[in-house]
């Protein structure tokens, strides 16, 4: 029930959104364009409609991915990106663009998607202790091992784009973020992977909340501590690596999203979740339509969200600090 | 209810942190694990409660292996005060409380009509009922200590772990606790084990004493045997004056200034 409603209630909202927002573009558009309704046909349904969908739905992925990892690492400032899954997909991203696979068009999200799930098996592998199996997967070494990994990736990537002559520009563009050219493959593959993802995390919120008691205490309350983190990791970074792979690296959505919902629900996260993640789909349909329609140049998405999401989240942290 | 552990050893990587535990809980008793730092009282109950596995030996809750239940089944009959009772995200006193009823609460529905009356009245119980909306992480260590001790209690367990759950409430607060977990015991037929750092208190509320040095057990019996000059200056290394207390209605230990 609690699921239905949430899908419903989703694809609802922003459709409203979208509905006007499309309306507005199409008048404006008028003069530009030939003024036949197979244009404006054309122009949603092919170019816009998914483009926007797709971003919702990643704002929206990109959200419950940053809930849940700060869920598991018991820290109000971890994200998707904090375990180097963004570096990862990054590194794989640059992989293909520099071998030249961007022909095929597929390789560049698949090298990335690969890129970010071999990153978080490393991760895990690094905190992973087998003679002492609890206290391996604490949020410590993870957060420890997300950072040694990404400041690797992140070398592997500057060298990368050292010797990348002329495809430079477009890793560099890449690893901005996009939504341009977005089609409805892209926007059904998230929502799949979103709609997985949010069943998984609203099975195991109740069990989230537990863990923030700390490690003993949940395990005293009934949570099989090791399974869940690992499942609820690898969901969160599925994720983050689809999105990543779809859009190129968005900041603080996962960041920022979570953590201004915590302050206007409470931490449960069985409604922090969803109304992350409805809210994540807004701030980054938002973000997309500046770039697009108001702003005179496209500037990449991933660098909008940080220029704006950064002070907003410097003003909201500083302000609940001292209230 | 007996509880018996069998010949438990476990390790930390190479360092051994308990040699060949044998012993036995039964319900009805209130048990106090008193040592130093360090000499493997907390262990004990982290593989009591399961959050460790011994590396050898088996633990056995009447004939049950405790290896053979799922965390779900063991947090219906054992539950925990922990030392970590520093809560990371801002929950209300009320919630943390009822966290303590999430074995019995199925996945995806609400807490029932029962559930809430119990987390009242154990709210009550400890004095934290004011507190009800508070957030957890605002609160004093005390005041903290007292709400992870009722989300214990709701749990409604035959066994209840207290590792060092009184170290910071203030002696009104601590006998109270005490009073109501030693009347659970008596009337109810509940087991207590209490890790505990003082030595009068375990002897005058515990039925009996166990006492560890560096993982092995030392001495175990009634306090009138256990607490003596001879095996605390043994196990703590201090020397001490042992005698019968009138109002204690228990041994007392009294240390001499220098």
């Amino acid at each position: 029930m609690i699921l239905i409603s949430l899908s419903m209630g989703y694809i609802h909202i922003p459709m409203m959104d979208i509905i006007s927002i499309l309306y507005g573009k199409t008048i404006s558009n008028l003069q530009i364009l030939d003024n036949t309704s197979e244009t404006y046909l054309a122009v949603i349904f092919d170019i816009r409609l998914p483009r926007i969908l797709t971003c919702a739905i990643v704002g929206a992925a990109l959200a419950v991915s940053g809930s849940l990892f700060q869920g598991i690492l018991l820290n109000p400032l971890a994200d998707p990106y904090t375990l180097g899954v963004s570096a990862g997909a990054a590194f794989g991203a640059s992989i293909a663009i520099l071998l030249n696979l961007s022909a095929a068009f597929v390789s560049v999200p698949a090298f990335a998607f690969t890129g970010a799930c071999t990153t978080l098996f490393l991760v895990l592998f690094l905190s992973y202790s087998s003679k002492n199996p609890m206290s391996g997967l604490s949020s410590n070494n993870l957060i420890l091992s997300g950072i040694i990994v990404a400041a690797i990736l992140s070398a592997g990537i500057s060298f990368l784009k050292f010797i990348a002559n002329e495809q430079v520009s477009v890793i560099i563009f890449w690893l901005m973020g996009s939504f341009a050219s977005k089609t409805w493959l892209d926007f059904w593959v998230v929502l799949i992977f979103l709609m997985i993802g949010l069943f998984i995390s609203i099975f195991f919120a109740r069990d989230l909340n537990l863990i923030s008691l700390g490690a003993k205490s949940a395990t005293s309350l009934g949570v099989d501590l090791k399974k869940i983190t690992i499942i609820l990791l690898v969901t969160g970074s599925m994720l983050a690596a689809v999105c990543v792979s779809v859009s190129g690296i968005i900041g603080f959505v996962g960041l920022l999203v979570p953590h201004t919902i915590r302050f206007i629900t409470g931490p449960d996260n069985r409604k922090l979740i969803p109304l992350s993640m409805i809210a994540g789909a807004f701030l980054l349909l938002f973000a997309d339509t500046i770039t697009r329609a108001v702003l005179p140049h496209e500037i990449p998405i991933g660098v909008l969200t940080a220029l704006t999401g950064g002070p907003v989240f410097c003003w909201i942290f500083k302000k609940n600090r001292f209230k | 209810m007996k509880l018996h552990l069998h010949d438990i050893s476990f390790a930390y990587d190479h360092d051994m942190i308990l040699q060949n535990i044998n012993c036995s809980f039964v319900s009805g008793n209130f048990y106090s694990i008193i040592g130093p730092n360090g000499s493997g009282k907390t262990t004990l109950l982290d593989l009591i409660s399961g959050f460790f596995n011994p590396c050898k030996g088996s633990i056995n809750i009447d004939e049950t292996p405790l290896l053979s239940l799922s965390k779900k089944e063991i947090a219906k009959k054992v539950s925990l005060v922990s030392q970590d009772y520093i809560i990371n995200f801002p929950f209300s006193v009320k919630d943390v409380v009822m966290m303590g009823r999430h074995p019995y609460i199925p996945r995806f529905s609400h807490p029932g009509g029962d559930d809430i009356k119990k987390v009242g009245k154990v709210m009550k119980a400890c004095g934290i009922q004011h507190l009800s909306d508070r957030k957890i992480n605002e609160l004093s260590g005390g005041e903290r200590q007292r709400c992870v001790f009722a989300r214990a209690l709701c749990q409604d367990t035959k066994v209840l772990l207290l590792d060092e759950a009184f170290s910071n409430m203030d002696i009104n607060h601590t006998l109270q606790m005490l009073g109501l977990v030693k009347r659970s015991v008596k009337e109810k037929n509940t087991l207590v084990i209490s890790v505990l750092h003082d030595l009068n208190l375990a002897s005058s509320w515990s039925d009996e004493l166990l006492m560890l040095k560096k993982g092995e057990i030392k001495a175990s019996g009634h306090s009138q045997d256990v607490l003596t000059q001879h095996t605390i200056k043994d196990v703590f290394g201090v020397t001490s004056i042992v005698e019968f207390n009138e109002h204690a209605q228990a041994k007392q230990v009294y240390y001499p200034s220098i």
